[in-house]
């Protein structure tokens, strides 16, 4: 494709959404909000889901580890900086600390295919959750607090939209940078066919572990700027199920294992639940779960999918007949 | 003397009880087009399982350029010069030809360098330039086919396992297959060949190993092995021709 217009474009489109807290009020800059992060971590999602093919349920873990490590860091290892480092560096170490725990847990957990793979990250999120939840040093039950050094002549609402827009732009780089690699190219021959993969020379232990690091990390930032967005929270604000479940919902609608399918997906959904359905909160969960099973039984490769068939059918009616002598 | 690729000394394999090769030797000259024959369930495709890495041996050792294998992970036996192509074709479905054949081309070798056209190369020898740009899925059997050749050739093998290439291909393609197989091997890459086509098999192969129940029977050039009464017998009742399922 185009790069220099893709880059034009991609331009205009981040100067327009730094600009946009300006003009919108504080429900859409909250809304904007919950969008950034919520797609940034579908696409960190998207990494593992969708390029290697090993689906997690239970992603939330990493939002939660994330939210707990940050809370913990800073009320007993105290203030690690001024400033805006009194923020980052905890969010750097909650990040880390998720790399680490997938680092650790991969061993095991991805020699699990398929489905198993899927459902032992459930159970990793639910045993994560209860033991934060149950074991009193970390406080779940009662829940901790994390303040936020949010620059004076600023609102929260902006600081967050800042700063998660920023993180959505990071994912979403890291994902491009990955999709052309080397890197890309082995996650996606692990998820097409993993033995024909190793048979080709992918050595793919190493790079489904990666992947696993690689989105964990970016999930614990995430989850950890979440937790300092609501200031206080307990176990059931950031271990949810629907949290592991939605971002899978948006990768699945948008396009799953595509650049752009996380960001869309997450963006349609959410201008249904959102701003559509805002005012009907009680039948809103049976609206998205009737659209959700509409959009995947008429579009299985969701929207991207979609667009590109109906490109790939304009195109390929010669090749088809060519193929057709044998 | 000719240098020997691929040795194998005492190779066995069981599966629960089952014993699948036993006590199997061989030697592949570097340079040639080896034949491998037997009928249905005799443990062809299990040696290769084994040559590749895919199982453990439960005995024996295989040497590759005289180095043992044991240990060395399916991955890097790739990356070593061994690569093979499935009986069962087994495409990335989702990505285009040219894709496929660009894993095998960026990972065949450690450290991934990768020559500039050896994926253009890979898909003028298999034939599917025309292709390149198709999704795997949906490709007929003979362009799959194909494909597994075209794939295992872009990792730039020093040998290649070709687990039955021409089975359920027309004899057009077959011959095309064949061909292939032969400029494969003018490229400088030895090839053992799995083949129930016994015009396809003596006409291309330099040599031909025969294994029967997991055990080798005999091993001789074309003309000696379709004289031998081993072989004649192993294949009792059935023409050697219409072996192909
Ligand atoms: N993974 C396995 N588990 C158990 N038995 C197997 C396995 N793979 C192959 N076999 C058995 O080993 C024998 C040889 O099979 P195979 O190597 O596929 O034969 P060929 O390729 O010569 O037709 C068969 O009896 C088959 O059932
Ligand atoms: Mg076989």
């Amino acid at each position: 494709m185009n790069r220099t217009l893709a880059l034009v474009l991609g331009a205009i489109i981040v100067i327009a959404a730094a600009l946009l807290p300006l003009w919108i009020g504080p429900f859409y800059t909250r809304v904007a909000q919950l969008f950034f992060f919520s797609a940034g971590m579908a696409i960190a999602w998207n990494i593992l889901g969708g390029f290697s093919g090993y689906w997690s349920f239970g992603h939330t873990v990493f939002i939660g580890m994330g939210a707990f490590s940050a809370a913990h860091i800073v009320h007993r290892l105290g203030p690690l900086g001024d400033g805006p480092l009194s923020m980052i560096v905890p969010i750097l170490l909650a990040g880390l600390i998720c790399g680490l725990f997938a680092a650790i847990l991969a061993y095991p957990i991805l020699r699990l295919r398929g489905i198993y793979f899927a459902i032992a990250m459930l159970g990793v999120s639910q045993v994560v959750g209860e033991l934060v939840n149950n074991v009193s040093w970390f406080q779940g039950g009662i829940g901790v607090f994390l303040q936020t050094p949010v620059p004076s002549g600023t609102t929260p609402e902006d600081f967050f939209y800042y700063i998660f827009g920023g993180l959505l732009l990071l994912c979403f780089l890291i994902s491009i940078a990955v999709r052309n690699s080397r890197f890309g190219y082995a996650l996606l021959s692990i998820r097409e066919d993993e033995d024909t993969a190793m048979m080709l020379g992918v050595a793919t232990e190493r790079y489904k572990i990666m992947a696993f690091v690689l989105s964990a990390t970016l999930v614990g930032i995430m989850g950890s700027v979440y937790g300092y967005s609501v200031g206080y929270f307990t176990t059931y604000t950031v271990f949810r199920l629907d949290f592991s479940l939605n971002l899978i919902v948006f990768c699945l609608i948008g396009g799953i294992g595509t650049l752009f399918g996380p960001i869309i997906g997450t963006a349609v959904m959410l201008f249904i639940t959102q701003v559509l359905l805002s005012r009907f909160l009680d039948i809103h969960l049976l609206i998205t779960g009737a659209m959700v099973v509409a959009i995947i039984l008429l579009m299985p490769g969701g929207i991207i999918g979609a667009l590109r068939s109906r490109k790939r059918q304009a195109n390929q009616v010669e090749p088809v007949e060519a193929e057709a002598r044998a | 003397m000719t240098e020997v690729i691929l040795s194998g000394r005492g190779v066995t394999k069981s599966f629960r009880g089952l014993t699948a090769i036993e006590n199997v030797d061989f030697e592949i000259p570097a340079g040639a087009i080896f034949g491998l024959i037997g009928p249905n369930g005799a443990g062809k495709s299990t040696l290769f399982n084994l040559i590749t890495g895919y199982y453990p041996l439960t005995g024996g050792e295989i040497r590759f350029k005289g180095e043992d294998t044991s240990g060395l992970p399916t991955y890097r036996r790739n990356q070593a010069g061994i690569a093979r192509a499935f009986q069962i074709s087994k495409p990335f479905p989702a990505l285009t030809v040219r894709e496929n054949v660009r894993v095998g081309a960026m990972f065949g070798r450690p450290g991934g360098s990768q020559p500039k056209n050896v994926v253009n190369e890979a898909l003028a020898i298999a034939g599917l330039e025309e292709l390149a740009d198709r999704t795997a899925e949906g490709l007929t059997v003979g362009s799959l086919r194909k494909l597994e050749i075209a794939r295992a050739y872009a990792t730039r093998p020093s040998l290649l396992l070709a687990d039955e290439p021409c089975a359920g291909l027309n004899p057009i393609e077959t011959e095309e297959m064949v061909n292939c197989l032969r400029k494969v091997r003018e490229r400088g890459t030895t090839v053992w060949l799995v083949e129930h086509d016994m015009k396809a098999v003596t006409s291309v192969c330099d040599r031909i190993l025969v294994i029967d129940a997991g055990q080798k029977i005999a091993e001789g050039t074309p003309q000696e092995i379709v004289a031998d009464p081993k072989v004649i017998s192993a294949y009792l009742g059935e023409p050697l021709e219409e072996q192909a399922s």
